[in-house]
C-alpha cells in the first residue's frame, strides 16, 4: 500500500507546481480583463437591442455558453490560424500557445460576462432611471450615478462564482501543451515516474486558491452591501450558485 | 490560400458524433439522479446540524468544490489503476484495475461532483423557505413528511429547478473531460475518425454543435418544468 501514494514526493511537488502558478494566474487576469471589455460590448448590443449585433450576440452567448470550454479551446487552437490566414494570409502558427489560451478563456468569460451584466442592468427598477431622468440627467449620468452603482451591488454575487469557475476551468489549458500549475506535473512525471502526488498537491493548490478568492468575493458583497443577504422566501439569482463542470 | 474547410467531412463527424450522444447522456443523467438524492441527503444532514455528519459533509462539499473537476478524474483514474489491484488481491476478487473501464470511473468522479453541487443547490432551496411556514404548518398539526410534501416542496421547487437545470447542463459539458481519461464518448470518437486525414477542426466544430443542440434542449426543457412547478408562485396578480 505504501507505494500508492508518497507523502514525501507530495510535499516535493509544491515549489515546482508553485514556480508555474504565474502562468495560471495570467490566464485568468487577461481572461477577466479582456473578457469584460468584450462581454460589455455583447451585453450593450442585447441590452439597448442595436439591429443585427443584437441577435449576432444573442447566438455568439448561447453558442459559448453550450460548448465545453475543452472544445472551445481546440476550435481556437486549430482554427484561429487557419481563419486568419485565410482572411489576411498572415501566418500566426508560430505563436505562443498561451496566446491561443488566453483567447479562448476571453472569449468563455465574455459570454458568462455578458450575461451578468445584462441580468444585472436588467435587475436595477426602470424607475430608478426614470427619475433620473425625471431631474434631468442625461442618459449617461442616469447609466453612470444611478443604474450602475445598483446593478454592480446586484451581480458581485455572480462574478464571484464566475471568477472562482474561470480559476478551476484554467486547469484545462494543459492540454494544449501549455507548462502551468497543472502542465509542469508532465515535467514531474517524467522525472519521477509517478503523478498521483503532484496532482494531488495541484488539488490543494486550486482548493486554497478558490478559497480565497471566494473570501475576497464575500467581503467585497458585504463591503457594497450587496442584495440577497437572505431575504426569508427571495428567490436566489440563477448564476449565484456554483455550477459543476469547473 | 484560402481557408479550408471540408463541410462534407463535418456533416460525416456530426453522423459520428450524434451515435455517442448516448455515452455523453449516461455520463450527466446518472450523476444528476445519483447527484440529486445524494445532494438533498447531505443538505438535509447539514440543515437539521446532524452531529458529527454534518461537520465531515460540509469540510467535503466546500473542499471539493474548490478542486477542478479534471483534477479529480484524473486523481479518482489514477488511484483506481494503482491501488485497485492491490485490493482486489486483498480480497481475492479475481479482477484486475485493466478490468475496470474508465467509463465507471468517469461516472463515479462526475456523480461525486454532482452531489456537490447539487447539495449546494437544495440547501440554497431549502433555506428559501422561510423558518415561518414550518412553524405555521406544525401548528397546524401536519405531520413532518406532510409538511416537506405540502408546504416546503412546492415553494422550494420553483428556486431549485432552474439551479438543477444549471448543472445538468455544467454535468453535461463536463463529461466531456471525460475523454481526457480515455472514455470513448463524442470528442474521442469524431477524433478517432479524424485521426486519418487531420482534419481536427471539424472534428471538432461537430462536437461543439452536438453539444450545443444539447444544452438548448436541457434549457427548453427547464424552462418548460419552471412553469409548470411555478404555479404555486405568489407573484403577479391574483
Amino acid at each position: 500500500m505504501e507505494n500508492i501514494f508518497l507523502v514525501s514526493l507530495f510535499w516535493d511537488c509544491f515549489p515546482s507546481l508553485l514556480s508555474r502558478l504565474h502562468v495560471t494566474l495570467a490566464i485568468v487576469a487577461a481572461a477577466l480583463a479582456l473578457g469584460a471589455v468584450l462581454g460589455t460590448g455583447v451585453a450593450v448590443a442585447r441590452l439597448y437591442k442595436i439591429p443585427v449585433l443584437a441577435p449576432l450576440a444573442a447566438v455568439y452567448v448561447s453558442f459559448i455558453r453550450g460548448i465545453p470550454i475543452l472544445v472551445l479551446l481546440y476550435i481556437v487552437y486549430i482554427g484561429l490560424p487557419l481563419v486568419v490566414a485565410g482572411l489576411t494570409g498572415v501566418n500566426i502558427n508560430r505563436w505562443d500557445t498561451l496566446v491561443f489560451v488566453m483567447i479562448a478563456y476571453v472569449i468563455n468569460v465574455s459570454a458568462f460576462l455578458s450575461e451578468i451584466i445584462r441580468s444585472a442592468v436588467g435587475g436595477v427598477d426602470v424607475g430608478q432611471s426614470e427619475a433620473a431622468y425625471a431631474v434631468g440627467m442625461t442618459r449617461w449620468q442616469a447609466f453612470r450615478r444611478i443604474v450602475a452603482p445598483q446593478a454592480v451591488r446586484i451581480a458581485i454575487p455572480a462574478l464571484g462564482n464566475t471568477v472562482v469557475s474561470l480559476l478551476k476551468d484554467t486547469s484545462l489549458a494543459y492540454t494544449l501543451g501549455v507548462i502551468d500549475v497543472i502542465g509542469v506535473i508532465n515535467a514531474i512525471s517524467a522525472s519521477t515516474h509517478r503523478s498521483l502526488e503532484a496532482y494531488a498537491a495541484a488539488a490543494i493548490i486550486f482548493f486554497a486558491l478558490s478559497s480565497l478568492l471566494e473570501q475576497v468575493f464575500k467581503r467585497l458583497e458585504r463591503r457594497l452591501g450587496a442584495k440577497n443577504t437572505g431575504m426569508p422566501g427571495q428567490k436566489p439569482q440563477r448564476s449565484e450558485i456554483a455550477t459543476v463542470g469547473g | 490560400m484560402g481557408f479550408q474547410f471540408d463541410f462534407s467531412f463535418l456533416l460525416y463527424e456530426i453522423g459520428v458524433g450524434i451515435r455517442f450522444v448516448p455515452v455523453v447522456l449516461l455520463l450527466s443523467v446518472l450523476p444528476l439522479v445519483a447527484g440529486l438524492l445524494l445532494g438533498t441527503a447531505i443538505a438535509l444532514v447539514r440543515l437539521l446540524r446532524v452531529p458529527v455528519l454534518a461537520g465531515v459533509l460540509t469540510v467535503m462539499v466546500v473542499f471539493l468544490r474548490g478542486v477542478p473537476l479534471v483534477l479529480q478524474l484524473t486523481i479518482l483514474y489514477l488511484a483506481v489503476g494503482l491501488s485497485f489491484d492491490s485490493v482486489a488481491q486483498f480480497f481475492g476478487l479475481g479482477m484486475t484495475s485493466k478490468d475496470i473501464s474508465a467509463t465507471w470511473i468517469a461516472l463515479v468522479g462526475l456523480t461525486v461532483n454532482a452531489t456537490v453541487y447539487l447539495s449546494e443547490v437544495m440547501r440554497t432551496a431549502l433555506q428559501s423557505v422561510g423558518a415561518g411556514q414550518y412553524e405555521a404548518a406544525y401548528s397546524v398539526g401536519m405531520t413532518t413528511s406532510q409538511v416537506f410534501r405540502r408546504i416546503v416542496l412546492p415553494q422550494a421547487l420553483p428556486v431549485a429547478v432552474p439551479l438543477i437545470g444549471n448543472n445538468f447542463i455544467g454535468l453535461i459539458k463536463g463529461s466531456s473531460i471525460a475523454s481526457l481519461i480515455s472514455v470513448v464518448e463524442v470528442i474521442n470518437a469524431t477524433l478517432y475518425e479524424a485521426s486519418g486525414n487531420y482534419k481536427f477542426l471539424e472534428a471538432y466544430v461537430a462536437v461543439a454543435l452536438i453539444y450545443w443542440v444539447l444544452c438548448i434542449s436541457v434549457e427548453r426543457l427547464t424552462a418548460l418544468l419552471e412553469n409548470r412547478v411555478g404555479v404555486y408562485g405568489n407573484s403577479g396578480v391574483v
